[in-house]
């Protein structure tokens, strides 16, 4: 066995697959998950600092320190003044991350009067009705559809979100947040989408058998394309189901 | 050698001589027995429910669905993470605990060997009720295991589920019968000299961690009963229909949920601090600090457990997340003074102490992606997603197992006289160590890339090296601990004789026999300080050394 040999080897290969996570959040593509995504950012390094430090503490401990002979150590039974730096460091970092924690929560959770687009998202076991309030516009998925949330680039899109059985959430990674759509709890955030594009969405909670199969996708485009997009929508709607 | 007489406990009758056959087995009430067989228990179901794991890395090794269908991979991850949380991870320690406690405090037994024995056979019997429910029509609860209603109750029939209910309301009765057993024990049983300042620190760890116990697995059983009335009975507790509350179900689910990893976990953080200063031949550094610390995570983890409903939008977001931030404190405690514990002494890479440092290292990792997703915003983004898969297993498969592994090592010489072997233990631990990093780290980044947890299929094909990587990194896992398992056949037939004291340990149940007899001790040492094995080999020549010689921890306690 030859600690003073591997150690090393291992502690570098651990920081560097730290550091490589620093590259694999996706950038988001909200205004409000740009607050998360730079929250993140900030928790990542220190937390990077933090580990870097104390396996590297670790580490030289195991290594420096291995027994040599038969000797006795020193039996040091504590330091007072040292366990009052340990407590206390850590105390004013998390207190630090707590006050930016609140920041970005109020970024990410604000939503200021009126919103643009207002769309209900209603959770179903095991797809997604989006109705588009004030137009009669709806998009319904099903088992073999994947239903498309359209909105408008640059624009407040209120989402009411809402369940009609059990717990579901919805989530689409690239605007780095989600929401849980619980039976009688109506849930509203805001996204406002700062760039066009197709966007990959999923229920997270799980919610029975085709939980997997539950997903959706966000297209973003721009504010023309999105009014005849609705227009044509509500059009077809109200063609397919006179009456109802 | 000073000795000093046994308080007399209240030891059952009959068989002082040790006869060790199945029917002793069955009948006994001796703790060390119990002990055992809640550990082979424990163990046996953590192989099921790694069994289930692997059966879930087999799945997602590519995408598409290979090896089944949704509703089994459903029920395979529901039972894996039933087995894990419920049936193994808090049992194997309380099987430890069992063994050692009377050892550690110099008793002849538990405060209630009736009552110990009764909490390991609801234990075993809840158990075999949950794993019945694999031969019922429609098989296993596929509702995840934390079972949120209405899933589990309106929308999923079968008798797997009401089994499922009532197998782990059983074991939830039995680990507050044995808590009850254990807290009483610590405190009433202790031999003359060990004050509570003088308890080993895994003492410490299975006090606290059993009355955590004591007032989270009742709301837990009661969340329970109403779930099974809601299925049975027409109860509606959780209906909105009927004016129930979905949200009600999830706080007081969490309100055990988050204790219980603290449950998990503390008896570990005693193992840890049992091991490093014997191999590191110091006494535990700020061991009052590390006792306070116990204290500080317990009392915080009852005001967190709101921190796993973020997403749900109806909880007050600051308070959560201040708690829960917060006990990175008493945690960073821990681990700095294993550090000071471990600096300027003299140090022996054993198998048992490679397996603490694995468990620090892992652990605090975990440690730090919590601190991360404590931070709501941050949760908004990760929840439900690979990366808390990783995030809790950084800290139940790396801490609890390093940990869980670190302390068999330890005592197996102590249970069974007979040494592990250290060849093997080495190729396991760095086996495991590099295993389970290949399968927890890429979920970090698969994580924040989006992956959900619980689906039986991903679309995208970036996930597919990450989770490729995962189920390689299972595997190697799979293979360390059958390592262990032939170590330990290996081991029990022709293992190196251990001899009484094999590690030069600190606490008490060193100074006895290995096994220990039925009575655990002939003689028992006075008791000084915190390491009277220690202070026997080192009979104190001058203040300062060996026994204490702070007034404060004065042997006449009351």
């Amino acid at each position: 066995m030859q600690p003073s040999r591997r150690a090393p080897a291992r502690w570098l290969a651990v920081t560097a697959l730290v550091l490589a996570a620093a590259g694999c959040t996706p950038e988001s593509v909200t205004e409000q998950g740009q607050a998360i995504y730079n929250l993140y950012s900030l928790f990542l390094y220190i937390a990077a600092v933090v580990f870097v430090v104390v396996s590297g503490l670790v580490i030289w401990s195991v290594i420096r320190y291995r027994r040599r002979n038969d000797e006795l150590p020193t039996q040091t039974h504590g330091n007072n003044r040292l366990e009052l730096i340990w407590t206390a460091i850590p105390t004013v970092i998390v207190l630090v991350l707590f006050v930016f924690t609140i920041q970005a929560q109020n970024k990410v959770l604000d939503s200021p009067g009126e919103a643009d687009v207002n769309v209900t998202a209603t959770a179903f076991q095991w797809s997604w009705r989006f109705t588009y309030e004030g137009t009669g516009a709806e998009v319904v998925g099903g088992p073999e559809t994947i239903p498309e949330l359209v909105v408008p680039v640059g624009q407040r899109v209120r989402v009411k979100l809402v369940s009609v059985d059990v717990v579901h959430s919805f989530y689409v990674p690239q605007t780095l947040f989600k929401r849980q759509a619980i039976p009688g709890v109506t849930n509203e955030f805001d996204l406002t989408f700062e760039r066009t594009g197709l966007f990959h969405g999923q229920c997270t909670q799980f919610c029975g058998l085709q939980h997997t199969d539950m997903v959706f996708r966000v297209r973003v485009v721009t504010q023309g394309e999105y009014q005849s997009w609705l227009a044509e929508t509500t059009r077809r709607g109200a063609a397919r189901q006179p009456g109802t | 050698m000073a000795t000093t007489e046994l308080p007399r406990p209240a030891l059952p009758e009959a068989h002082h001589e040790e006869p060790g056959g199945i029917v002793d087995y069955l009948t006994t009430v001796d703790h060390k027995k119990i002990g055992i067989l809640y550990i082979f228990t424990a163990f046996g179901i953590f192989l099921a429910g790694g069994v289930l794991a692997l059966v879930v890395r087999w799945e997602l090794a590519q995408p598409g669905l290979q090896a089944m269908g949704e509703n089994t991979y459903n029920q395979v991850f529901t039972m894996h993470g039933t087995l894990m949380i419920f049936l193994f991870a808090a049992q194997v320690s309380t099987g430890l605990a069992n063994y050692l406690i009377p050892l550690q405090i110099g008793a002849a037994d538990v405060a209630f060997p009736r009552a110990n024995a009764m909490s390991y056979w609801l234990y075993l019997f809840g158990s075999l009720i949950v794993f019945s429910s694999f031969f019922v029509a429609g098989g296993p609860a596929a509702v995840a295991w934390t079972a949120y209603p209405p899933l589990s109750t309106e929308y999923f029939q079968g008798t797997g589920m009401d089994l499922w209910i009532i197998g782990l309301s059983v074991v939830g009765i039995a680990g507050i019968l044995g808590a009850v057993n254990l807290v009483t024990t610590i405190f009433r049983m202790r031999m003359p000299g060990m004050t509570m300042f003088r308890l080993p620190l895994f003492c410490w760890g299975v006090l606290v961690n059993q009355l955590l116990i004591l007032f989270a697995f009742p709301p837990l059983t009661v969340a329970f009963v109403l779930l099974f009335m809601e299925r049975n009975f027409g109860a509606r507790f959780f209906d909105v229909a009927a004016g129930g509350n979905q949200v009600l179900y999830q706080h007081v689910f969490w309100f055990f949920g988050h204790p219980e990893v603290y449950i998990i976990i503390l008896p570990i953080f005693g193992i840890i601090s049992e091991v490093i200063p014997v191999f590191s031949r110091k006494p535990l550094f700020g061991y009052r600090a590390m006792v306070f610390a116990f204290f500080g995570i317990a009392a915080l983890s009852f005001g967190v457990w709101a921190h796993h409903m973020f997403t749900t939008g109806v909880v007050y977001l600051p308070y959560f997340s201040i708690m829960s931030l917060l006990i990175a404190v008493p945690t960073g405690i821990k681990v700095f003074n294993w550090i000071g514990t471990m600096w300027r002494g003299s140090i022996t890479f054993s198998t048992a102490m490679l397996m603490a440092l694995g468990f620090i290292l892992v652990f605090v990792n975990g440690g730090i992606t919590g601190v991360m997703i404590a931070s709501p915003p941050i949760d908004f983004a990760v929840n439900d997603t690979y990366f808390i898969v990783s995030h809790f297993h950084y800290i139940m498969v790396g801490g609890l197992l390093f940990g869980m592994f670190a302390g068999f090592y330890f005592w197996f010489p102590k249970f069974t006289g007979k040494l592990l072997s250290e060849r093997l233990g080495r190729w396991q631990f760095w086996l495991f160590l590099v295993g389970f990093n290949l399968t927890f780290f890429p979920q970090y980044l698969v994580g924040l890339d989006g992956m959900p947890r619980r689906i039986a299929d991903y679309q995208i094909e970036r996930w597919t090296s990450a989770n490729l990587a995962s189920t390689v990194g299972a595997f190697l896992t799979g293979v360390s601990v059958l390592l262990f398992l032939w170590n330990f056949v290996v081991s029990m037939r022709r293992g190196a004789p251990a001899g009484d004291d094999p590690w030069e340990g600190n606490s008490l149940e060193w100074v006895t026999t290995s096994p220990p007899p039925h009575h655990n001790f002939h003689e028992l040492p006075e008791v000084h300080s915190e390491r009277p094995a220690f202070d026997r080999r080192h009979p104190p020549s001058f203040p300062g050394e060996g026994a204490d010689t702070d007034p404060e921890r004065d042997p006449d306690r009351g």
